[in-house]
């Protein structure tokens, strides 16, 4: 009883009574997209609100403006309908026709961990061919660009890709030859390859397309610049950076996977009422009345990249069934691990009883913060 | 601006912690985090100011950030 494998029908096997045939898809395969959060599913900070600042947007693609004040930038932006398979899209909206600087640039970023690309080989002879693809959608049409960067910012592989019509999704493929030279971060928790969509870049940032460069690029030479339109928009879903020469279908990874991968750089700890807690975490006995005036408490997070920078906002009330006390300030982190850390009280703290546990839970939606970005 | 942070268990000492006034943050001594490689360059750059553990100015900020890790 013959099995036969080919590329149309992928495996087939016979049955006493027919055949079973297995479609022929691209199996998924652990991390083959180097990329996190490529499907901007995932938005711990801001929730779907809008915001203009530089930094982090969705979980893991920063905003990169060399001016303040020329756009906005939000998941799901302008509420236009994701391409097919995806429900939900980093978008970018320029507010005003800024001329962008020669040295200047505006970016969408991701930085990728060492770790996750360290078995590309760049900076080596078996440096591996990458293809990064993704959806695009903009109201302006031309040429774009892009750019890979090393963690030195001194290679640089400036790509384009050319919109055709304005205000429609359309997928695109780059290919990329590893770079065989340079230093590139191998195995470490460090920054392995920023992947950058550039908004608008200056002559001096802009170089020549499809070709490694021992300078600073984070585009291609002549692209179109979102920021120099107002009210243009700039819409990025299912990018997607893998080992090979062609795009292979988007590595869908499962949303707790993906919220994981995300939280090792960032995570926040909602803490809700008991009250109305229903989806939000609500912390039990893990404070502690370390004096009458002095209250702790030990928070477990996700592991993270690095130590993380923590901070607090909103309410946390600290009590038993009789006392307690709802605080907003005064909150100092210390001794973070990789996977904890104590937050302590000692301002304006008075009355408990030393050596007591506390129920700790949260009012006015207090949150802690947890970040080791790159 | 920056401030130190004293040792909850020992106020008499530091704790290592770096405060960041601006959004009251917390960083830690993590030549990984990003924040603390951030502070140092500020320092040393001169674009930000540190603060000792009790809100004094420090004169000598880069020659303490000079002996972290």
């Amino acid at each position: 009883m013959p099995i036969t494998l080919d590329g149309s029908n992928g495996i087939t096997t016979p049955m006493y009574n027919g055949s079973i045939t297995a479609n022929a898809v691209t199996p998924s395969v652990n991390m083959k997209n180097r990329i996190i959060n490529g499907a901007m599913v995932i938005d711990q900070r801001n929730a779907g609100a809008s915001g203009t600042a530089s930094g982090y947007t969705v979980d893991r693609w920063t905003y990169q403006p060399s001016q303040a004040s020329k756009g906005t930038w939000q998941q799901n932006a302008g509420s236009v309908t994701p391409p097919a398979g995806f429900t939900n899209y980093l978008g970018f909206t320029s507010s005003s026709a800024y001329t962008v600087g020669s040295s200047e640039f505006f970016l969408l970023q991701q930085p990728i961990e060492g770790f996750n690309t360290a078995d590309l080989g760049f900076g080596t002879a078996n440096a591996k061919t990458v293809n990064l693809s993704f959806w695009v959608r903009s109201s302006l049409t031309g040429t774009f660009g892009g750019a890979l960067n090393n963690s030195a910012f001194n290679r640089s592989y400036p790509f384009s890709f050319t919109i055709s019509a304005a205000n429609t999704w359309e997928q695109k493929s780059v290919t990329i030859a590893g770079d065989t030279t340079g230093t590139w971060i191998g195995a470490t928790n460090g920054v392995g390859l920023y992947v950058n969509f550039s908004l608008g870049a200056g002559a001096t940032v802009s170089g020549t397309a499809n070709a490694w460069a021992g300078s600073f690029f984070v585009s291609a030479t002549g692209a179109t610049s979102v920021v120099g339109t107002n009210g243009a928009t700039f819409y990025l879903t299912g990018v997607q950076l893998e080992v090979g020469s062609t795009a292979t279908s988007f590595d869908y990874r499962p949303y707790g996977t993906e919220f994981d991968l995300c939280r090792r750089y960032y995570e926040r700890l909602n803490l809700a009422s008991p009250a109305t807690a229903t989806s939000n975490l609500y912390i039990g006995s893990t404070g502690l009345a370390w004096t009458s005036g002095d209250v702790r408490a030990y928070f477990r997070m996700y592991p993270k990249r690095a130590q993380p920078s923590c901070s607090q906002s909103g309410q946390i009330r600290f009590g038993t069934g009789t006392f307690g006390q709802t605080l907003s300030s005064g909150f100092t982190f210390d001794q973070p691990g990789p996977d904890s850390v104590l937050m302590y009280n000692n301002t304006g703290v008075s009355g408990f009883t030393e050596g007591r546990a506390l129920q700790i839970w949260g009012q006015s939606s207090g949150y802690v913060d947890f970040s080791a970005e790159l | 601006m920056y401030k130190l942070v004293k040792n909850p268990n020992d106020p008499t000492k530091l704790s290592g912690m770096i405060h960041r006034l601006s959004d009251n943050v917390f960083i830690p001594p993590d030549p990984a985090n990003t924040d603390y490689q951030t502070f140092k360059k500020q320092i040393n750059a001169d674009e930000a100011q540190l603060e000792d553990a009790d809100g004094n100015l420090m004169t000598d900020a880069k020659a303490f950030v000079a002996s972290l890790p």
